[in-house]
């Protein structure tokens, strides 16, 4: 069993912690609570005859670190990242692309989800338009909802199965 | 008292500083994790750490450490260093830690890793509220930095928009002139030409063609001076200076022809302000010349009143003409849009209000029409004038 570090990132307020809450115990709740330091989820993955069994250790950070996480030893040996923005609030998504660029910077190679939240707050989520370098960072982005757990876990599970394939 | 596990080992140590360890250990304060050089969890003390599951893996129980493993084995080389994780909550199905911190260092005495975990200070309901409403505050001032800026980008993109336009039309009235000036000369040549007897005599309704084309093409040339002219009102770089507008009113009334049968009454206070007299000076002058122009009498009366209203002129022309019809008090706005029919409609080419309204906006001022011939006869025209004009 092989456990792996992904680090959840994005701007205060975007619903990391709804996510990884409805991911591990898959919940949602209304009354928002801000994350103060940092809470690390555990979440496993079942082998399945492509993949080996993973445990997913998710760090759910405070959004007040900013770009100051990537110094952080918080950071060290993270496998991936998943970097939500809220499409209800179009500056988050521009500081998803700051994110990704400085996850990629800080540790070349890793795997970045890209996580479009609160899909259930927007009227047509395709039509959002997305910020100056979004399409430059050359990944898909998901569609999610943590209030209806739209597309939560197959974004674990598909960064799961990317973090596999790239063997960090 | 439950310790849940070793007991200190040397004797050597103080008993009051090991009987304030155990109580503190005993009340959550902190709790101890030993580990061995596989990393593998070898000993736990004091409730704390009930958690940590004894001959598993440090990271199975303790995961804020994976991904850390190689900055833990490099503790044992350099005597004294410590790896500090500071506040975090461990969280699986089963339920979550409270706020710890965890150090991890080597013990040279025990041939182990020791990790000391402590708890974090406690976050009280106040501090909650205070970091929710913190962070609702941050939000919303992200939210009005970005609308400010989308606000200021969009501003950007209209001024340019406006300024292409304005110079589209610019460039399109100035280039058309020089053709429109050719055809009137082609048509006066034709003209004397045939008036001259030169050759033929031209039937009479042919005349009258050539005529009504000339007509047309002055009025053309005469429209297109004025857009050209209406795309620069407003651009001049004229610097404000102290305006007395009661001497500005009396001479434009003084200097305004009419006919015998037309009073011009000014009321009010006119003040001395810091502004652009030229723009006033044409506004107030096309007005009272419309007023005139299409007045349906020789005889009329129109009443220019003033009033201050702190950092703005409350300006009133007032005219007991024949009116305009609700219905068009936009369109008398726009150039070259002329709401009168018959005779009166030939008077000037629809330019007049136009001009007015530009250089008011420009100014920075507002202009309103109060006028509905179905009630009552007239119509005002009411200006707010600012005293400080925007850049």
């Amino acid at each position: 069993m092989s456990a792996r570090k992904v680090m959840l990132l994005g701007e205060i307020g975007v619903g990391k912690s709804s996510t990884v809450q409805r991911l591990v115990f898959n919940r949602f709740e209304f009354d928002y609570k801000p994350t103060i330091g940092v809470d690390v989820y555990r979440y496993e993955i079942p082998a399945t005859a492509e993949r080996a069994h993973t445990s997913l250790i998710v760090w759910d950070t405070d959004g007040n670190f900013g770009d100051t996480i990537f110094k952080h030893v918080y950071m060290k040996e993270a496998a991936a990242a998943m970097i939500i923005g809220d499409l209800s609030r179009p500056q988050t998504l521009e500081t998803m692309v700051n994110l990704a660029n400085g996850f990629r910077d800080a540790l070349p190679g890793r795997h970045v989800s890209l996580l479009l939240n609160k899909s259930d707050l927007v009227r047509s989520p395709d039509a959002v338009e997305m910020p100056a370098g979004f399409d430059r960072l050359k990944i898909v982005p998901k569609f999610t909802s943590a209030k209806s757990g739209q597309n939560v876990e197959t974004a674990f599970v598909e960064a799961a199965e990317a973090i596999e394939r790239r063997g960090h | 008292m439950d310790t849940n596990g070793l007991q200190p080992k040397s004797t050597a140590r103080p008993a009051p500083l090991v009987a304030a360890a155990t109580l503190l250990s005993s009340r959550n304060v902190y709790g101890l994790i030993w580990v061995d050089q596989s990393l593998y969890v070898t000993a736990t003390y004091g409730p704390l750490v009930n958690f940590v599951d004894i001959g598993e893996p440090m990271t199975s129980s303790v995961p804020v450490f994976v991904g850390l493993e190689s900055e833990i084995l490099q503790l044992k080389e350099s005597h004294g260093a410590l790896l500090d994780l500071p506040i975090a909550s461990i969280v699986t199905a089963a339920g979550a830690t409270p706020k710890l911190n965890f150090t991890a260092l080597w013990s040279f005495e025990e041939d182990a890793f020791l990790i000391l975990v402590s708890r974090a200070g406690q976050v009280s309901n106040v501090e909650l509220e205070l970091s929710r409403q913190i962070r609702a505050r941050l939000i919303a001032e992200a939210e009005v930095t970005h609308k400010s800026k989308a606000l200021t980008k969009a501003n950007i993109e209209l001024e340019r928009a406006n300024r292409d336009l304005e110079e589209f039309a610019s460039i399109v009235s100035h280039d058309l002139k020089a053709p429109m000036r050719q055809l009137r000369y082609m048509i006066e040549d034709l003209r004397s030409g045939a008036e001259g007897g030169d050759s033929a005599p031209l039937p009479i309704k042919t005349l009258k063609g050539l005529h009504d084309v000339q007509c047309q093409s002055q009025r053309m040339s005469e429209m297109l001076t004025s857009l050209l002219e209406y795309c620069s009102a407003g651009r001049k770089d004229e610097v404000a200076g102290i305006v007395d507008t009661e001497a500005l009113v009396s001479a434009i009334v003084r200097s305004t022809p009419r006919p015998a049968g037309f009073s011009i009454q000014t009321t009010g206070l006119w003040p001395q302000i810091e502004t652009l007299q030229a723009p006033l000076d044409l506004i107030l002058r096309n007005l009272i010349d419309n007023a005139i122009k299409h007045h349906d009498s020789d005889q009329g009366s129109i009443r220019l009143a003033c009033a201050d209203a702190g950092d703005k002129l409350e300006i009133e022309i007032e005219d007991d003409g024949p009116g305009i019809d609700p219905r068009h008090h936009v369109a008398v706005f726009l150039p070259f849009r002329q709401i009168n029919t018959g005779e009166r409609a030939k008077i000037g080419h629809g330019m007049g209000l136009a001009f007015v309204k530009r250089w008011v906006e420009a100014a920075g001022g507002q202009i309103r029409l109060q006028s509905n011939p179905a009630e009552v006869r007239g119509t005002c025209v009411q200006i707010t004038w600012p005293k400080l004009l925007i850049s």
